[in-house]
């Protein structure tokens, strides 16, 4: 693991392009007690609002699944891997 | 040389035992338990211009560190980076609204994390010391600016005012003589 980063390895990164949204998105998934820490987006992964929200694999399903219902869904979700972000879902499109 | 014996020490104090000593000798001899004591403080030397050698006794290791040859390139980071205080005086950063302010002092911890120069001690005060206590968001990051040899101070009295006392979990509780030396001891202070 990258000591210098809010990242462990496997975990999932959500990018979110406004900080209004990343902020409900944070508020709505603590409401359901999923396990999530808002951290600022890596340099690698440069956004907007400069926001990510990090959770672990295992709660992905819930995650995706409260987001869309709350129609917060976010930009794209990177995992880190190997000391590297890989995009693996965009909005609107299928990796 | 100048042992330090930092066997039974809990995670970030062995590098904080090492970071002192280091500001008086260049060359030491370390003893550590093994696991993260142990690679956190040769993390912490080797990012400080410094080599290390191992060896291992049993139920300990004895590291033996001194300077490498690009030692005084890194000696000026160091002493420049030693300088910095950071004094935190609220939950929140700057002010506006309650729920933006909170989030941006928890980007800001969150960032120092991955900046190249750190302060070398922040201190938390009034309401700031929720930061540094139970349940605060803050505290993996804080773990992590600790284990890299930033020393993090909450003030005493204002635990106390919170009912806080107990609930501390990273770093040493101070008092405002120690704050005030600190303060006025260093040339940058960077209040928030």
């Amino acid at each position: 693991m990258n000591n210098r980063l809010m990242v462990q390895e496997g975990q999932l990164l959500a990018i979110f392009n406004s900080g209004h949204r990343v902020m409900k998105a944070e508020n709505l998934l603590k409401s359901h007690n999923i396990c999530i820490l808002l951290i600022p987006a890596p340099r690698q992964l440069q956004t907007d609002c400069g926001l990510a929200i990090r959770f672990n694999e295992q709660d992905r399903d819930t995650v995706m699944s409260v987001l869309e219902q709350n129609e917060l869904l976010p930009e794209f979700i990177s995992r880190y891997s190997s000391a590297e972000f890989v995009t693996i879902w965009k909005h609107n499109q299928t990796l | 040389m100048q042992t330090v014996d930092c066997r039974k020490m809990d995670c970030p104090a062995p590098v904080i035992s090492v970071k002192k000593a280091l500001e008086t000798d260049t060359e030491l001899t370390v003893l550590l338990d093994d696991g993260a004591p142990r690679e956190n403080v040769i993390r912490f030397v080797k990012n400080r211009g410094f080599q290390v050698t191992e060896k291992n006794e049993n139920n300990y290791w004895t590291i033996t560190i001194s300077p490498t040859g690009n030692f005084e390139k890194t000696a000026v980071r160091v002493s420049a980076d030693h300088d910095q205080v950071i004094l935190i005086t609220s939950d929140k950063l700057g002010e506006g609204p309650e729920e933006l302010g909170k989030l941006l002092m928890r980007n800001l911890i969150h960032t120092l994390v991955e900046v190249e120069t750190l302060p070398s001690k922040i201190f938390f005060m009034n309401s700031g010391v929720s930061l540094t206590c139970e349940g605060s968001e803050l505290l993996e990051a804080m773990e992590k600016l600790a284990n890299l040899g930033v020393e993090i101070f909450s003030c005493g009295l204002c635990l106390d005012f919170f009912g806080l006392k107990d609930k501390l979990r990273i770093g040493n509780t101070t008092n405002m003589l120690t704050t005030a030396e600190s303060l006025l001891s260093t040339t940058k202070v960077i209040k928030l």
